[in-house]
């Protein structure tokens, strides 16, 4: 049993990230960062690790079976690596920044990592940037949610950007009208996740109306406002409802760029949402590019607050974001004062200084990736054969 | 395939005359609309392509979507064709009856483990895969496992081969498959053949 592992392999969804890739993320992860930063959201910077329980508490559990865990060697208790970065943002907001005035508006930027990756996102590893709005539960706080997600999109020069709206505890509540079996429940839960029609017609008894109404109603939001207004819903789900009707009618007011569908059987991912969720998706793009909604974030004495955001996940935007140009490197001989160098870089430049005389430095510029040198004082392109232009 | 033929002329979906020729050993096939071609693939590959997004849409029974449970396969219509049934079979000398009471593992010759083995581990009992592609009716008869779990439209084959059909895992049909995010990004022109593929099952049910 003598398998030798290549030194060049890495654990199963990690990757080396290699120039430029590693810039143009960090780029974009700034920009989008400064985007929400625009928009009154202060950054925090919750650790990569922390107890388990602290990371599981309340909106955290539903995280449980994705977090890395270990032992601290010097408390000897469980530590987790966090899989997602808002119950953090609840716990902070629900502790040390309890007493800050409401609303309260913290934005993040960091990586994540996950046990499992899924067949569309095998990274296990990969960055979140998001931002939470903590205190008010309206039509106004939603909205800004939907709006500030999809403007910091297009600060990235992505286009044709779908919002896809969801209501999760719709369905819920539409099955706690009638008794079903734990285990037919699955089966329904589950061939409502595939929209699965023909399974649902079979399982569903008495709501197979309600629930393929809803799957119908599936796509253009304008669409489905017609089909479900014949439809009889639980009277909270109802109120619900016309909440992310009203939001979206908001949304469409402030960004007609913007295609609008409901999904309302959506269930998936975190299942912490309690009202107005929403998945953004972009053109070119094979699986969605961001989510956010409302949630709620425990207090002590079982005291809950309202709160909306959104993250944005960084390794699907990249094939999405207009392309980033870094800036021109240029290559400085030998011996150039420090001077010239740092005014260069302030005009914009990157430079890369030889460290050696003698050389031809067109030749040398071209050899080590840079597109310009500098010669006989100003800033010349560098062209194949070694000569400038 | 034969089945699903009529339901694209339905929806006024028309193939180059290359994708009626059982013998083209082409893969893709143009049709009538400039943005719409068609793909033939195993029908495991199916849900695979779609799940991908490589295809926009496809036509897959519950069999194959079940076996791979892809998050990112919607399934909105069944076509009601292809029509047959996942079932547990095992040789004759193993008696009529399917009696798991006594059984903490079983051995079963399958191309689906996955639907197989969770069939099995709801009634508590672990079953060992065996993963075949094809010809499972040998399995019993060679040794290989005294059961198999295979698609089952007659029932011919089975009894052919000595074998004893004794529970029906899931009935199977065809069913019309879109792909997550296709559905939400080109939403109305992927719910209109939705619609287009609904009415043409309607018609010829009627």
């Amino acid at each position: 049993m003598s398998e030798t592992v290549s030194p060049t392999l890495l654990p199963e969804g990690l990757r080396d990230v290699l120039p430029p890739d590693a810039a143009i993320e960090a780029a974009l992860v700034e920009r989008l960062a400064a985007s929400f930063e625009a928009n009154g959201y202060d950054r925090v910077s919750p650790p990569l690790v922390e107890f388990e329980n602290t990371l599981l508490a309340g909106m955290g559990a539903a995280t449980a079976d994705r977090i890395f865990r270990m032992v601290d060697p010097v408390s000897q208790r469980t530590l987790g690596l966090r899989a997602d970065v808002t119950a953090q943002i609840a716990r902070i907001a629900s502790t040390r920044l309890q007493t800050e005035q409401r609303p309260l508006r913290l934005m993040y930027a960091g990586q994540v990592m996950r046990v499992k990756g899924r067949q569309l996102r095998p990274e296990r590893q990969f960055t979140q940037v998001g931002f939470e709005l903590i205190g008010p539960d309206s039509v106004a706080a939603d909205l800004e949610a939907i709006v500030i997600a999809t403007e910091g999109l297009v600060s990235l020069g992505i286009a044709h950007i779908t919002v896809d709206m969801a209501l999760p505890p719709l369905v819920p509540a539409i099955l706690a009208t009638q008794k079903f079996e734990a285990s037919h429940l699955d089966d329904l839960l589950l061939a409502l996740d595939h929209k699965d029609v023909a399974e649902i017609r079979s399982l569903a008894g008495p709501l197979v109306d309600v629930l393929t109404a809803l799957i119908e109603a599936t796509g253009p939001i304008k669409n489905a406002r017609e089909r479900l207004a014949e439809i009889k819903l639980p009277s909270v789900a109802a109120v619900q409802l016309e909440t992310l009707f009203t939001v979206a009618d908001q949304v469409k007011d402030q960004s007609p760029d913007l295609s609008l569908t409901l999904d309302l059987v959506e269930n998936r991912g975190l299942q912490y949402h309690t009202g107005v969720t929403f998945f953004l998706f972009a053109k070119g793009s094979r699986r969605e590019i961001g989510r956010g909604g409302r949630y709620e974030i425990d207090h002590d004495e079982g005291r809950t607050e309202p709160a909306t955001g959104a993250t944005l996940f960084m390794d699907g935007l990249l094939s999405v974001s207009t392309k980033q140009e870094l800036s021109v490197c240029v290559y400085i001989p030998f011996g150039t004062d420090r001077k010239t160098i740092v005014d260069l870089q302030a005009e914009g430049y990157r430079t890369k200084v030889s460290l050696s005389d003698g050389n031809d430095i067109f030749k040398e510029a071209g050899r080590l990736g840079c597109s310009h040198v500098l010669a006989e004082g100003s800033v010349q392109r560098v062209i194949k054969e070694g000569k400038a232009t | 395939m034969t089945e699903a033929r009529p339901l694209l002329d339905a929806v006024g979906i028309r193939p180059e005359p290359a994708f009626d020729d059982a013998n083209a050993r082409q893969l893709q096939f143009f049709t009538n609309f400039d943005h719409i071609s068609i793909i033939r693939v195993r029908s495991f590959d199916v849900a695979t392509f779609v799940a991908f997004g490589a295809a926009q849409l496809g036509v897959a029974g519950n069999d194959v979507l079940s076996e791979f449970d892809y998050p990112e396969i919607y399934a909105p219509l069944d076509l009601g064709i292809g029509k047959c049934r996942l079932c547990i079979a095992q040789s004759a000398d193993l008696g009529e009856d399917l009696d798991l009471s006594k059984l903490s593992h079983v051995r079963i010759a399958t191309k689906y483990p996955e639907t197989t083995s969770k069939y099995f581990a709801a009634q508590g009992i672990q079953a060992e895969c065996v993963k075949l592609n094809g010809a499972m009716e040998l399995a019993p008869k060679l040794g290989l496992t005294p059961r198999i779990v295979d698609l089952v439209s007659t029932g011919k084959t089975l009894k052919e081969n000595g074998l004893i059909e004794v529970a029906t895992i899931a009935d199977v049909s065809s069913r019309l498959v879109v792909n997550r995010t296709a559905l939400k990004v080109r939403s109305v022109e992927i719910n209109s053949w939705i619609e287009k593929f609904r009415s043409a099952v309607d018609a010829s049910m009627a």
